[in-house]
């Protein structure tokens, strides 16, 4: 097994506290409902959950771009209500729809922001070198970002977020609209990130793939609420894990399975479907105990429990509703601002 | 220290928008085309037929300060359009999610706009000596006539900003520049003194600021008697003030 991430991280220092965070909109729609959370430092916390569920609401408030109509927020302690500037001054913030300016060079995008984010004048130019060097964005930084694609402009967007040395970095949909390989890099950085200067991050994402490989912890969200909260491998226990289904050759004896492998959830003539908490790492073990016991395999397969099920289980609707409506966007703002 | 940062923050701002003007400056060349338009059709033809009473000045002299006026008045009460476009591709959520105060980024948007005015002012400056209008070259009434731009630019588009943030969108603010500009402008004493207007149009020109800009223009580049610049500078300076204090409160609901 691999080792629980929660526990290699660990740290009592608490990032980011919401308690009972509220937020009201004008029109009456609760976008976020009572929700209470804590990230720690050092993690990769994901808000999980469909179009309208609330993660960016929540997110937007952290950043203080929006007011929450209750509750608290503290963001290492400061609260972010009353000093929302010191409060910024700690995040890095890289919104869904894209933010850097098409119009200027990679450079002058990170220089302006340096400069908004009061970076010393002797480590600037330094620091967003980094920043580019990190991104690999060095070759292109004096090219005008309009002319950058989809992925380079989201590295610029990380980049950016990079140069004031946040303590938090906060992504909202981070790979929204890109194409696999461009997706990819961008979680490599994401994960590198985390692991080489320990930033804090918390994403937002609709994307299960994205939410499992990346984050330490995963809240659910739906309708403004906090549905689940809880590690990957832990949520997908939860709902019971993978079933690794055995075809046989010829009609298969009556045997006694061991349970350590799994439990027989089904089984007729020709098949059985064994239910257990790694379908890969059982894989093995259930080809070495029919070989044993000298029955033919035909085939095996495995159907592994994912976010989607958990999801399912606790939000009573699928996570893939109303999704294509914002990567559309987003894929468009790609096309409009590079040209 | 705070008001250094401050201060700091919003020439950032202006920079931003400086650096992009230098990578593209067609919209500014493009815009001198209306106020010459202005001088060298408008002006010329009612300068050839002195059809209006512009006291000791030729009629040309009598509407440079207004058409210069009048151009830096488009360029700032548009000046809306912009904020709303660059809320719409996120670039004012990222500036309002760094740790610089929010009115330094407003106050730095409207140094923005004036940067635009300051440009238009030069051209106009150029092409009315290009075709021999006689202004006072004067030093210290160009700076003067500068800094009144420079004001004047602010008070407009933190007034452009401050409608954004209600507005909220492109299409709007283009209806609200239409509705506000020729009004602003027809109401003022731009292109005619404000004796030959009717009674009812003389008191709406009182309490336009447009008067007072072009009033004090005027009396730097032509007349040379400063009587009247006091006033004119402070109600403009309240006036930006004002629109300023209340952009700064407002520019958050942009988001929303």
């Amino acid at each position: 097994m691999h080792p629980d991430p929660t526990t290699l991280k660990a740290s009592s220092v608490i990032a980011i506290e919401a308690g009972n965070l509220t937020k009201i909109y004008r029109d009456g729609i609760r976008a976020v409902n009572d929700v209470s959370f804590s990230v720690k430092q050092g993690e990769i916390f994901g808000l999980l959950g469909p179009n309208g569920a609330g993660k960016t609401t929540t997110m937007k408030m952290i950043v203080t771009l929006a007011k929450a109509t209750s509750g608290t927020l503290n963001v290492f302690g400061i609260n972010v209500f009353k000093s929302p500037e010191t409060v910024r001054e700690m995040l890095g913030y890289v919104p869904q729809s894209i933010s850097v300016d098409t119009d200027l060079t990679a450079y002058e995008n990170l220089l302006i922001f340096a400069k908004l984010s009061y970076v010393d004048k002797k480590e600037r130019n330094e620091r967003i070198k980094n920043a580019l060097e990190y991104m690999d964005l060095t070759g292109r930084a004096n090219d005008l970002v309009k002319r950058y694609s989809g992925g380079m402009m989201r590295r610029l967007e990380i980049a950016q977020a990079l140069v004031n040395l946040p303590k938090i970095l906060l992504l909202d949909e981070p790979s929204i609209g890109l194409d696999p390989s461009s997706k990819k890099q961008v979680w490599k950085r994401i994960k590198q990130l985390n692991q080489d200067f320990g930033i804090t991050i918390l994403i937002t994402t609709h994307d299960m793939g994205e939410a499992d490989e990346l984050c330490d912890r995963i809240a659910i969200m739906s309708e403004g609420k906090i549905a689940i909260l809880g590690s990957p491998t832990d949520l997908k226990k939860d709902v019971g894990g993978d079933i690794v289904t055995v075809n046989f050759v010829s009609s298969c004896p009556t045997i006694s399975f061991p349970k350590e492998i799994g439990k027989i959830i089904h089984n007729n003539e020709k098949s059985i479907q064994i239910l257990t908490t790694n379908g890969e790492e059982a894989i093995p073990l259930i080809a070495d105990f029919f070989r044993s016991h000298e029955i033919r395999v035909e085939s095996i397969s495995i159907n592994k429990a994912n976010l989607d099920d958990v999801f399912m289980k606790y939000a009573k609707r699928r996570l893939e509703d109303g999704l294509y409506k914002d990567i559309r966007k987003t894929r468009r703002d790609f096309v409009r601002y590079s040209r | 220290m705070n008001f250094l940062r401050f201060i700091m923050s919003s020439i950032t701002v202006a920079e931003m928008e400086a650096r992009k003007i230098r990578h593209d400056s067609t919209e500014l060349w493009t815009r001198i085309i209306q106020p010459a338009l202005w001088l060298l059709v408008f002006g010329e033809t009612f300068n050839t037929i002195r059809a209006m009473p512009s006291g000791s000045f030729s009629y040309i002299q009598f509407i440079t300060p207004g058409i210069l006026a009048q151009s830096v008045l488009f360029i700032s009460i548009f000046y809306g359009i912009t904020v709303v476009w660059e809320k719409d591709v996120g670039i004012i959520t990222k500036l309002l999610s760094t740790p610089s105060p929010r009115s330094s980024i407003v106050l730095g948007k409207s140094l923005a706009a004036s940067l635009r005015g300051v440009f238009q002012a030069i051209v106009i400056f150029a092409l009315s000596l290009l075709i021999g209008v006689k202004i006072r070259l004067d030093p210290f009434d160009i700076v003067g006539v500068f800094a009144v731009v420079i004001l004047f630019a602010m008070c407009f588009s933190s007034l452009s900003m401050l409608l954004a943030s209600y507005m909220k969108t492109r299409d709007r603010m283009m209806g609200i520049g239409q509705a506000l500009t020729m009004p602003l402008f027809f109401a003022s004493n731009a292109i005619y003194p404000i004796s030959v207007m009717p009674t009812w149009l003389k008191y709406i020109s009182i309490a336009n600021p447009l008067s007072y800009v072009v009033d004090a223009i005027r009396s730097m580049l032509l007349v040379g008697t400063y009587k009247n610049l006091p006033i004119d500078i402070l109600a403009l300076t309240v006036s930006t003030t004002l629109f300023l204090v209340l952009a700064s409160r407002t520019i958050k609901k942009l988001l929303e």
